[in-house]
């Protein structure tokens, strides 16, 4: 698997999911949707899909927050120099053993403060070629299902070549027309905003 | 899929992208397939073939698509439409929540290591890819046309492929022309029986009630098409006519001029005209017992101008018979017999001889009606007076056969139209033709019937019926008696509903090896090229298969 950008380090972690933190001033941060690896044990890649970001509060900004006049240096200083990261979890979809990817749960997790890296072009096009991560995304009730969905589907479309993103989301949508044909309010939801944030896409351009 | 020596006979060309996959049925109700949703249900037909390859074994199964469906995996669908103007919806949707169905009723298979298909006794398992047939697969179902096989029409969309019948089995048993008026079962039946006298094997007596077959014939435009005379101008037909003033006025060439005498009449060819004529029961066993005792002249006696004869007199006299009866059947008789141009006082013209051996050697005859033919109860009663004798003779000919005393008679096909006056259940049972139809090919002689109401054919004499050619049938009872007697046939009857109006048929039964329904072969210039011009020698070797619905 290539090294791609680092977008922070593990700091919790079970085989179904983990969790990463990353310095404020870090030029590109995790994105809701994003695909994202870890090492575990020198064997592979753990694979997963950041599904939540969480940036905790401290006295200084709560104060800050109270003050009626703050000046911008204050405030950005604030914002960019804080001493607690920004903690990010991540939803694990499958893992990279050799040459071989599985859209499965790995057999163990990634270790504490590994690198979490962000999926090169490539790896996500190959990643997402099968569709079975929708599925895992869809089950799991941890997880915002219907926004996760769209966000990796806009994710593994856009990264692909214009002419073949017309026909993978095609397909994606009937993956998920076979998951979710028992609600179709939800699918018919998902779609929608599919065709919303892809129209160039949806209508066959 | 492996490629597999299957494609050796099945051939390469159909295209490599399954239609669907089979996911349900029952060898009795036939298949469901779930259509792959880059496939549009806008450009199927019901009717059209499908090869189905076997998921588990190398079989090959050859079916028909018999019904076309639209599904929901969700049955609120119908209840919660999508947003129709989001395209994308809509796509993805189609195929995976509304998706289409195809019933397909599978009729031969094949397996990796056979070169002939035959009748299929198990059905390809779940999902099974299934395939649109293409002209290849058809074409090596149908073989080539030969000696026995006759080019009739082309199945649906295959303007390529030649659906060959097999005359031979065709004449084996009796068969079926069924379709409402004006779909053209005139043009087929003489298209087929072109095909019979052509290849030369069986003599065919056709009861032309219209003047359909011998001489030239019109079309509902007034478009001229040759009649079979014309078409065999060797001495292969002849035309003999009972109303000889209008054969001569349409120009037609006759051969022979039919005479019954009344002698020659019998009680038996007169009792199926009780109903027509309006004899009663009683009136009906008084036609017997008047011919025992006033012998081969009754009719003539009872005709008489002046009925109080001795003998008729002191019949009802004695209490034999009751001058009501008497005189009824004296006034329907008079009503009807004299008016028969073609009956005669006297011994007639011996007229059965004559025809009896113009089929013996292989003739066919056309017995063109001219006027007559508006007269249903001259119809019949010319039918029933030749058959009963011709049968007669042909059974006494085929026991002399039996006994090595003299040559087995050349098979024979007889043609009537409006069959079901004959076949109908009040009188099938003791007809002459009723008895054809149940006695197969026992005796050499069988039935071609012609027919637009085969609902009111015996259910009996229908399961008799060998090779159905039906054109388009709309009467429910009509259909489901077309497919009386034929096991699995019933799924066909949407394919059978949705026939155009002309020029389609389903043809069905002993002489194809499965179900076609073709497109008609035009009875034109080409035609009688074909017919006149070719010699009997066959095209080519014909990969023989089993009838689906064989032995």
């Amino acid at each position: 698997m290539e090294a791609g950008t680092v977008i922070g380090r593990v700091t919790r972690c079970s085989t179904r999911g983990f969790a990463g933190a990353y310095p404020l001033n870090l030029d590109i941060p995790p994105s809701f949707g994003a695909f994202c690896h870890a090492p575990y044990q020198e064997e592979g890649y753990v694979i997963g899909v950041v599904y939540d970001i969480n940036i905790e509060d401290d006295p200084l900004a709560r104060q800050l927050a109270s003050l009626v006049d703050v000046p911008d240096e204050q405030i950005l200083d604030s914002q960019h120099n804080r001493q607690i990261p920004i903690e990010f979890s991540v939803l694990t979809l499958g893992y990279q053993e050799g040459e071989i990817t599985y859209q499965i749960l790995p057999p163990r997790p990634p270790m504490t403060l590994e690198p979490i890296r962000l999926l090169t072009e490539k790896d996500l096009i190959a990643f997402t070629d099968k569709l079975n991560f929708l599925s895992t995304i869809s089950l799991n009730p941890s997880v915002p299902v219907d926004d996760l969905v769209v966000a990796s589907i806009l994710q593994a479309v856009r990264v692909r070549p214009e002419s073949q993103r017309s026909q993978y989301l095609a397909s994606a949508g009937r993956q998920l027309a076979r998951n979710l044909a028992g609600d179709l309010h939800r699918l018919e939801q998902i779609l929608s905003n599919l065709s919303l944030a892809l129209p160039g896409v949806t209508n066959g351009k | 899929m492996e490629p597999s020596s299957l494609d050796a006979f099945f051939g390469p060309s159909r295209t490599d992208q399954p239609l669907g996959f089979v996911l349900s049925g029952s060898l009795s109700e036939g298949l469901g397939v779930k259509l792959d949703p880059r496939f549009s249900v806008e450009h199927l037909a019901v009717g059209r073939y499908v090869v189905i390859q076997g998921y588990q074994s190398g079989r090959t199964f050859f079916g028909i698509i018999t019904d076309i469906a639209l599904g929901a995996s969700n049955p609120d669908l119908a209840h919660r439409l999508p947003n129709m103007e989001e395209r994308f919806i809509l796509e993805v949707y189609r195929g995976e929540v509304a998706f289409a169905t195809l019933h397909i009723s599978p009729m031969l298979m094949l397996d990796e290591d056979e070169e002939q298909p035959r009748p299929i006794k198990t059905i390809p398992s779940h999902f099974s890819p299934v395939f649109e047939a293409s002209a290849a697969d058809v074409a090596r179902v149908f073989g080539d046309e030969d000696d026995t096989h006759f080019y009739v029409g082309t199945p649906l969309d295959m303007e390529a492929v030649q659906v060959n019948l097999d005359l031979a089995r065709l004449v084996e048993r009796s068969s079926g022309v069924f379709g409402k008026t004006g779909t053209g079962k005139s043009f087929i039946t003489r298209t087929l029986l072109a095909g019979i006298i052509k290849t030369g094997l069986a003599a065919s007596l056709i009861f032309d009630m219209h003047n359909d077959y011998g001489w030239a014939v019109k079309d509902e435009s007034g478009r001229e098409y040759k009649g079979l005379r014309q078409l065999f101008q060797d001495g292969q037909v002849s035309v003999i006519t009972l109303d000889e003033e209008t054969s001569r006025a349409r120009g037609s060439k006759i051969d022979g001029t039919l005479k019954i005498g009344y002698e020659e009449i019998e009680p038996e060819d007169i009792e199926m005209l009780a109903g027509l004529l309006g004899l009663s029961e009683i009136q009906t066993g008084a036609l017997y017992f008047l011919h025992r005792r006033l012998g081969k002249n009754w009719i003539a006696r009872l005709l008489e101008d002046n009925p109080e004869t001795d003998e008729l007199q002191e019949m009802v006299e004695s209490g034999r018979i009751v001058a009501g009866t008497l005189g009824a059947i004296r006034r329907k008789f008079e009503a009807f017999i004299p008016r028969m141009g073609f009956l005669e006082p006297g011994a007639g013209n011996n007229a059965v001889d004559d025809i009896f051996n113009r089929l013996r050697m292989g003739t066919s005859v056309a017995l063109e009606f001219g006027n007559y033919g508006n007269t249903l109860a001259a119809y019949m009663l010319v039918a029933n007076y030749l058959t009963r004798r011709i049968h007669a003779r042909y059974v006494h000919q085929k026991n002399l056969a039996a006994g090595k005393k003299a040559e087995e008679p050349r098979p024979l096909v007889i043609v009537i139209e409006e069959a079901h006056k004959f076949l109908d259940p009040t009188v099938a049972g003791h007809t002459i033709f009723g008895t054809i139809a149940r006695e197969l090919r026992k005796y050499n002689v069988t039935l071609l019937i012609v027919d637009q109401r085969p609902s009111g054919i015996e259910d009996e004499v229908m399961s008799q019926i060998g090779t159905r050619v039906t054109c388009l049938l709309d009467n429910e009872a009509d259909i489901r008696a077309v497919f009386s007697g034929v096991s699995g046939a019933s799924t066909l009857r949407e394919v059978l509903a949705r026939l155009d109006t002309r020029q389609q048929a389903l043809i069905l039964g002993h002489a194809v090896p499965m179900p076609v329904v073709v497109r008609t072969r035009d009875y034109d210039q080409s035609f009688y090229a074909k017919i006149t011009g070719e010699t009997k020698t066959g095209s080519g070797k014909r990969k023989s298969t089993e009838s689906l619905f064989g032995e």
